[in-house]
């Protein structure tokens, strides 16, 4: 690296060049390279002078030995001294008085979460909002006939089968002195005769909710959960219309792709009786894992509005025509999140529940 | 439904494959529970059939519904089964009496008996027969057996075979049974029935179960020399209330309560007769019994064009129209405005014009409909006010550092009976609960979340803050209530420090800030309940407006007793509220809307300490500043404590309150003159009222 004799001159003068370089450097790596040059282990001006000792005559030996030490303890000190300065004028320029490591976490202020089947509640309500439905809410205690009766399930109906429903050991006082509520509404439904009987058509309503069943607890079964149901009566309303209806709320809440599938099922309530079936968003229909490889998804129940219904809450069954609907809030739940067990949306984990938008 | 496909071939010549015809009537209303191969290129469909359908619990009535989808006729029942055999004695018996004599005695509950007697031989079936059986999902157990079980399959109707040397006096009466009376059914337990139960009897006593369940005492055995085969139709809720009563649930009462075919009883007959002579297991003796007091009419139903349009918004072409009703087994005339149709007596669902509109438009097909959107005619309505209100609060809550819970409207009776007093009255028990941990209504929410903050706690969380929103039940009713259980420190883990534990006041801001969202004042009592710690618990009441004092809820620190039960840490002390959202509601004091000119003069600042008793509540200090301040000189707008102190130099059983009170006047700038004279009218009343000492 360097062709100077070690002698006493040149020590003095490289101490010097080491100095006059170190004062030229701009940043920390300039200074560093020039230390590296005179103190490198390999390659450097020290290190050179330190082999010379090796390969000297016997009695030059102690003499470039010697040389070479001064060499190393000069640049060595000022070397040291150029990084106590570097501190100083590190921190002066870094951190002027009150100055904050800005690395160090902020306080964040507190913000509990939703949870997530509010968060599907409410963007159900806000579609069905747009398109021109009121959202109402009715009673979780209903008498019989407003939950069975009513809905064209006579005494005796198998939905009526003490399997399905959870009955009160007493009745609850309801709205009037002669109202007896003695069971855990299994749909939304009956609301749908409440809202009849209080309003005139046209109507467009959606009521959410939660509803009961004498069901088990486990991985997709629970004894309570949230339906959202769907009204809309008036004259001229069709089952087509309740298909464009369905269309345009899967549109918004899935996949603007979507499709909508009616599958002819039975409801005591509606006739005609269709399974909501829409077409797979993860997969376009194509047939994936979420899909069962069949390219659509159940996600509820609708249909036209049973004449007998009208015919309950005194409507004139020829003149309206109306369709209604019930949707499942956990079932959408989990198939917005890919969710597998039912669960944990009642059991309240903090590590479930935060992982769901504030 | 088990459907085997072969099976159906013999009622429809259809080439399409099992899958095929799975996702065909699966677009018709029948749901596929699974497609299972059975043998040789043959497969079992499991249709899971609607319970209007009772017709569909048959090969015959699926293949009604597949011969409509592929608009292929639909083949009469065979006169003899697939391998016709050699018949030695094909001549049917001409004794003109039978040897067994029926009587209806109830023809409400039992409007049709038919009967036929057989002699028959200890035969095996042949295996056609066990392998359709077995398909079908039931074991063979005897040839005669098999028959019945053979054609309630087939054709969907039940039928029953007695042995007849054990009918007493060779008699069929069909009666009520008397109360108590005894029976041992075909599974072998012994049950006692009420009079209001259809049973099959012979002279002496009950021999079957009408529709659910035949009697031990009468069964078929390899030595039955014998049989008198039923064949009836039941009426459904009658069939239904015994089988729901009994808890019995069998092929038969699963078809009879749904509805049997009325036409079917002699039909059956004579497909058994047919099935026996065909496999050799005996010979029909004697004529047929057919009792059927008042036969039923087929109804009429008229279907208008204009009202298929308009009911599925789609117009059906009128081919289409009878094509279906009549591969459905409908009788259709034309007519001007639509058809006349009759619907036959196996399709008990048929009653009325939308029912047809739905028959048409399943088989037409609902994939054919247009996806129109409705016009819209009139604007919504405002949501209930309960979601806004309810969206409020949820801000706030969460706002306040809460996540949102939700939990079960029922928990178990022990978790229930404490917290009573909240909602109000006794806890609603639930009259069929399916387990113990979900027989009691919630009279309150806290249970529910003391269970989610134990279960964050056993899995490691420190730190649990959370409410719900939700309804509780009391015997007067259902009301709304918002609920908070916080737990742990007051804020994350931060380098500066600062970690604080959650108290009494933390919730008690939160229930603060939440009434003053809804626009409600609060008042804030020493309160009792049982299950907050005392001196740790509190009344919430409403302070002012026209339900002043009404109360709101309950808030404090839960005792150890329930934490334990509860499975939570004993170190940890909890604090929960409860508020009643229907009530705050109605105690909310709507404020006005436009908004105060800002103050154009300064406002004036004074702190003032004192040493009070520390059994006088703050509130009241509180309140005898305010009103001294109605009166001073210098008008006073804001009261705050700001600091609390007791120890080193105040007596014991006192207390030193820092109050800072802020003096302020609309038209003018206050001078130290005023000040000074409404600071020294203040503390002078505090001396007055509370022997205060300035300090």
């Amino acid at each position: 690296m360097s062709t100077r004799p070690p002698n006493p001159e040149s020590v003095a003068e490289l101490v010097a060049q080491f100095k006059s370089d170190l004062a030229q450097a701009k940043s920390t790596r300039d200074a560093q390279a020039v230390r590296d040059r005179f103190l490198g282990r390999k390659n450097s001006i020290v290190a050179s002078w330190m082999q010379m000792i090796g390969t000297a005559p016997p009695d030059q030996k102690k003499q470039i030995g010697r040389w070479a030490n001064e060499l190393k303890k000069g640049v060595e000190a000022l070397w040291a001294e150029w990084q106590a300065e570097a501190v100083v004028q590190g921190r002066a320029r870094g951190r002027s008085a009150g100055a904050v490591d800005v690395t160090l976490p902020g306080r964040v202020p507190p913000l509990g979460h939703r949870h997530p089947l509010t968060l599907v509640r409410d963007r159900l309500e806000e579609i069905f909002t747009r398109m021109g439905f009121a959202v109402v809410e009715g009673p979780e205690v209903e008498d019989e006939w407003h939950c069975f009766d009513a809905l064209n399930m006579p005494a005796g109906h198998p939905a009526r089968d003490m399997q399905d429903t959870l009955y009160l050991a007493a009745p609850l006082s309801g709205d009037s002195p002669t109202d007896r509520r003695t069971l855990l509404r299994t749909h939304t439904s009956s609301m749908q005769i409440r809202y009849m009987q209080a309003h005139t058509p046209p109507i467009r309503i959606v009521v959410p909710g939660r509803v009961y069943r004498r069901d088990d607890l486990d991985l997709t079964h629970s004894p309570a959960f949230g339906q959202i149901e769907g009204l809309a009566v008036g004259e001229g309303l069709s089952l087509a219309d309740l298909k464009g209806t369905m269309l345009a709320f899967a549109r918004q809440m899935f996949s603007p792709a979507a499709r909508v599938r009616f599958r002819p099922s039975f409801f005591p309530y509606t006739e005609p009786s269709a399974e909501i079936d829409l077409s797979c968003w993860r997969c376009d229909g194509a047939g994936c894992a979420m899909c069962k490889k069949t390219g659509w998804i159940e996600i509820g129940g609708c249909g036209m509005v049973h004449p007998a219904v009208f015919e309950a809450v005194g409507y004139d069954a020829e003149r309206c025509t109306g369709f209604a609907w019930g949707i499942g809030i956990e079932r959408i739940a989990i198939l917005r999140y890919q969710i597998e067990d039912i669960r944990l949306f009642y059991e309240n984990d903090l590590r479930f529940l935060e992982q769901f938008p504030y | 439904m088990r459907l085997l496909v072969s099976w159906l071939r013999d009622f429809v010549d259809v080439t399409a494959s099992p899958v095929e015809i799975a996702e065909g009537l699966g677009l018709r209303g029948f749901e596929v529970a699974a497609i299972e191969p059975f043998g040789d290129g043959d497969a079992v469909i499991d249709f899971e059939v609607t319970a209007n359908r009772p017709d569909c619990l048959s090969v015959v009535g699926l293949a009604r519904e597949v011969a409509t989808l592929f608009d292929v006729p639909l083949k009469p029942i065979p006169a003899a089964g697939p391998k016709p055999p050699a018949k030695e004695n094909a001549e049917p018996d001409t004794r003109k009496t039978s040897a067994v004599g029926v009587t209806i005695e109830d023809a409400e509950l039992c409007p049709r008996y038919a009967a036929a007697v057989a002699e028959v031989t200890d035969a095996a079936s042949p295996p056609w027969m066990t392998t359709r059986l077995h398909a079908a999902g039931v074991r063979p157990i005897s040839a005669i057996v098999d028959i019945t079980n053979y054609v309630l399959f087939e054709l969907g109707h039940p039928t029953h075979a007695f042995d007849l040397d054990k009918l007493a006096g060779a008699r069929i009466r069909v009666r009520r049974a008397t109360p108590g009376e005894p029976i041992k059914t075909l599974d072998g337990v012994d049950r006692r029935l009420d009079a209001d139960m259809l049973v099959i009897a012979d002279r002496d006593r009950a021999q079957a179960v009408a529709g659910v369940m035949g009697g031990a005492l009468a069964e078929v055995s390899p030595a039955t020399r014998i049989v008198a085969f039923e064949s009836a139709y039941f009426t459904p809720a009658a069939v239904r209330r015994t089988s729901k009563r009994l808890g019995l649930k069998t092929e038969a009462s699963s078809r009879f309560e749904r509805g049997a075919d009325s036409s079917a009883p002699v039909v059956a007959l004579q497909r058994i007769a047919d099935l026996i002579d065909q496999i050799g297991a005996g010979r029909i003796v004697g004529p047929l019994i057919d009792l059927y007091p008042s036969k039923r009419q087929p109804i009429a139903i008229h279907l208008r064009r204009v009202r298929l349009a308009a009911v599925l918004g789609a117009t059906v072409p009128d081919r289409d129209v009878e094509r279906i009703l009549r591969a459905l087994g409908l009788a259709v005339d034309p007519t001007a405005d639509g058809w006349d149709a009759s619907a036959p007596t196996f399709r008990v669902d048929l009653l009325r014009e939308v029912d047809l509109i739905e028959e048409v438009g399943r088989h037409y097909g609902f994939e054919k409909l247009p996806a129109t959107f409705p016009v819209v005619t009139t604007p919504a309505a405002a949501p209930d006010p309960r979601i806004p209100r309810d969206n409020l609060v949820r801000r706030v809550l969460t706002a306040a550092g809460l996540t949102e819970a939700v939990t079960f409207g029922f928990i178990e009776a022990r978790a229930a009976e404490a917290f009573a007093e909240v909602g109000a009255g006794r806890p609603i028990g639930i009259a069929n609960p399916l387990s113990a941990k979900f027989d009691t209504l919630r009279p309150s929410l806290i249970p529910g979340l003391i269970d989610a903050v134990a279960h964050n706690r056993r899995h490691g969380r420190e730190d649990v803050g959370l409410f719900e929103i939700g309804t509780r039940f009391a015997a007067h009713g259902e009301t709304r209530a918002a609920a908070v259980a916080w737990t742990g420190s007051t804020a994350a883990v931060h380098w500066s420090g600062g970690l604080r534990a959650v108290d009494f006041f933390d919730v008690k801001g939160i229930v603060e800030r939440l009434c003053a969202a809804l626009g409600v004042t609060l008042g804030v009592e020493p309160g009792d309940a049982t299950f907050l710690v005392p001196g740790q618990a509190a009344r919430l009441v409403a302070a002012s407006g026209h339900s002043s004092g009404t109360p709101l809820g309950a808030m404090g620190q839960i005792i150890p007793e329930i934490c334990d039960a509860r499975g939570l840490p004993q170190q940890d002390r909890l604090f929960v509220a409860e508020l009643s959202l229907d009530a705050l509601w109605l105690a909310r004091v709507e404020g006005a809307e436009e908004v105060r000119p800002l103050p154009r003069h300064p406002f004036v600042v004074r702190d003032l300490s004192i040493v009070v008793a520390d059994t006088l509540p703050a509130q009241i200090i509180r309140g005898t500043i305010q009103s001294a301040g109605e009166k001073t000189p210098a008008p006073l707008v804001g009261v705050t404590f700001f600091d609390r102190y007791q120890g080193k130099g105040i007596p014991d059983g006192a207390v030193s309150l820092s109050v800072r009170m802020t003096f302020q006047a609309p038209d003018r700038t206050l001078t130290d003159a005023d000040i000074q004279a409404s600071v020294d009218l203040i503390l002078a009343s505090l001396v007055r009222e509370h022997a205060a000492i300035q300090r």
